[in-house]
């Protein structure tokens, strides 16, 4: 090794100077023909799609997200895009083929006139032969609230590379193909739709990984002395994230509507409730109508930023969600 | 662009960061970049200037967790642009590739609990590279004791330094800090003045008891319950517009 880091590659059989790619690991010697093996580190399968959307136009689609949806009703007039310019973001992707059976049953509740309740146990056995595609960035998202890969269409080429700042992945690709590999036959679990599994012999298989490399706008624009941002899909074209101001008037009106249908939800639930002298239609209504004074009171609290896309922030609402349904769930169990 | 020297006719080839096979410009012979042995040096351009990140620390003041008009009554008292030092190894660990990114300088970032490489634009950091007047904050920890201690076979091995904006500020004559990363412009911070959420949920608990009582009165007192109720949501939207704006 003349510098310590550069190794040079030639045919062992006739010395001729060998061509290939990351990621292949049999190369036909263009001169000789000899059919040659790369052994050790030979990177991954790595693609790169073509930016196709235009400056004006990553502009135009963030002008056209800045009028839609619950967003400060001035932001049209008063905010103004300071800068944007394109970067190719690393992804993981993967194929995955996942092949087996999962067994189990169904249990369907029948009660007849009397009100004796039977359980049906309906038997189930599915086969599942089905491929899946897993995206995710191959490096720290940062502040982009890009997460997973929406269009996986485009045309390929490395022509906008030097051009085109690119961020490099920093992820380690075989943590990526394992999460692949579980998110595949968690999906495949799902979609076989038995909903008490016995037996399960479901086994993933790695069909393939490649880096990609995709163009995605970044914008960034001023509304009062306050920098907000969002990404433009450089294939789509489409808005994929961003950061928007919200505004005070949009927050009120949810609480008013939230306080109002959810208190009047409650109410009628309480009446019917002693009209039919059963005690669970009123608790009932009052965790409906909780839940609807929930979520309108987390908008009336945190309205006044409007975010898309896969935000670290974006994680607590999901979660909070989850927690709605729980409380839901244990209010079911005391019916 | 940094580049390597050509193992078959010794002239310089260029290469990015992020590739293993480079093809030499003179010689067209196709060179791999070993970087099991070597320690490279990378940095990540600055993509956020000054005015961008103390807007992007406005935007993240005026956040609904923030202070009230934190964004506005925020006083800077010192805009630094600087650039951090992290470490970060690639291992090859039974066959299965591991990232590991260790600290290289012993001071801290606010907020920055996970030590982690930002998303970026790494490019080689050589003489060549320009700091654009950042201040680079040198690692203070070597590299050696990492290589030692981690597991696995090393793969590439690399400092990187990230570009930063530390951002102080006074708010009620007290000092806070906060940190935007200068490529994805992420806002970090372990403490700021936080903003209470009493008024926002006595607008909504008062909302929703009026409506309840509201709706059980209409059984017996139909149009008074629907005048109250006329009272009610003229009430909790001007309160609850009053309590956005200004709470």
């Amino acid at each position: 090794m003349s510098d310590g880091i550069s190794v040079g590659l030639n045919c062992p059989a006739c010395g001729g100077a060998i061509s290939m790619a990351e990621g292949e690991n049999v190369v036909l010697c263009q001169y000789c023909s000899s059919v040659l093996a790369a052994e050790g580190d030979q990177g991954v399968h790595t693609v790169a799609f073509k930016n196709k959307t235009l400056k004006d136009a990553a502009m135009g689609a963030s002008q056209h997200w800045w009028t839609h949806g619950l967003k400060a009703r001035d932001l049209k007039t008063t905010g103004k895009i300071v800068e944007s310019y394109p970067i190719y973001l690393p992804f993981w992707k993967t194929t995955t083929r996942v092949a087996g059976w999962v067994c189990g049953y169904e249990e369907r509740r029948h009660t007849d006139q009397k009100g004796n309740v039977t359980v049906e146990r309906i038997p189930k056995e599915v086969m599942v032969l089905q491929d899946f595609t897993f995206s995710e960035i191959a490096c720290d998202p940062g502040d982009l609230g890009i997460r997973t890969m929406k269009n996986f269409m485009g045309e390929t080429t490395f022509a906008n590379f030097e051009e085109i700042p690119t961020f490099e992945s920093t992820t380690s690709k075989d943590a990526a193909a394992t999460r692949g590999l579980n998110d595949s036959l968690a999906k495949a679990r799902a979609n076989a739709h038995v909903p008490q599994v016995t037996l399960d012999t479901l086994k993933a298989f790695n069909k393939g990984l490649t880096l990609i490399y995709y163009p995605v706008w970044v914008v960034r624009y001023n509304y009062r002395d306050r920098m907000y941002m969002d990404t433009v899909d450089g294939v789509t074209g489409q808005v994929l994230s961003g950061r928007a101001p919200g505004d005070p008037l949009f927050q009120s009106l949810a609480m008013t509507g939230g306080t109002s249908v959810g208190g009047l939800i409650a109410a009628a639930g309480i009446i019917y409730a002693q009209s039919a002298s059963d005690m669970r239609i009123a608790l009932g209504a009052v965790a409906v109508g909780a839940i609807i004074l929930f979520l309108t009171y987390r908008f009336f609290r945190h309205g006044s930023e409007i975010i898309q896309g896969e935000f670290k922030e974006k994680k607590s609402i999901a979660s909070a969600l989850k927690q709605v349904q729980q409380v839901g769930k244990a209010l079911e169990g005391l019916r | 662009m940094a580049s390597i020297k050509c193992p078959k006719c010794a002239a310089p080839v260029p290469f990015d960061t992020g590739v293993k096979f480079v093809k030499c410009p003179y010689c067209s012979s196709l060179v791999y970049i070993d970087r099991t042995g070597a320690g490279f040096y990378y940095a990540i351009p600055f993509m956020v200037n000054e005015n961008d990140a103390v807007g992007t620390f406005r935007r993240w003041a005026a956040g609904s967790t923030k202070a009230k008009d934190l964004d506005k009554l925020a006083q800077l008292a010192g805009v630094k642009k600087k650039y951090f030092p992290v470490y970060m190894f690639k291992r090859d660990v039974n066959g299965v590739e591991q990232v590991f990114i260790e600290t290289a300088g012993s001071t801290t970032l606010p907020g920055l609990h996970n030590l982690k490489v930002p998303a970026g634009d790494l490019k080689v950091y050589d003489a060549t590279f320009d700091v654009g007047g950042a201040e680079l904050i040198k690692p203070d920890i070597e590299m050696t004791p990492y290589l030692n201690s981690l597991p696995g076979k090393p793969k590439e091995q690399a400092l990187v330094f990230f570009p930063i904006w530390t951002i102080d500020y006074v708010f009620n004559q007290k000092k806070y800090g906060a940190v935007v990363d200068a490529s994805s412009g992420e806002v970090f911070s372990s403490e700021f003045p936080t903003r209470s959420s009493n008024a926002y949920m006595a607008v909504a608990g008062a909302g929703f008891v009026a409506f309840i009582g509201e709706g059980l009165l209409a059984t017996s007192m139909l149009i008074p319950a629907i005048a109250l109720m006329a009272v009610t949501v003229v009430a909790v939207f001007y309160v609850g517009l009053q309590v956005a704006r200004r709470m």
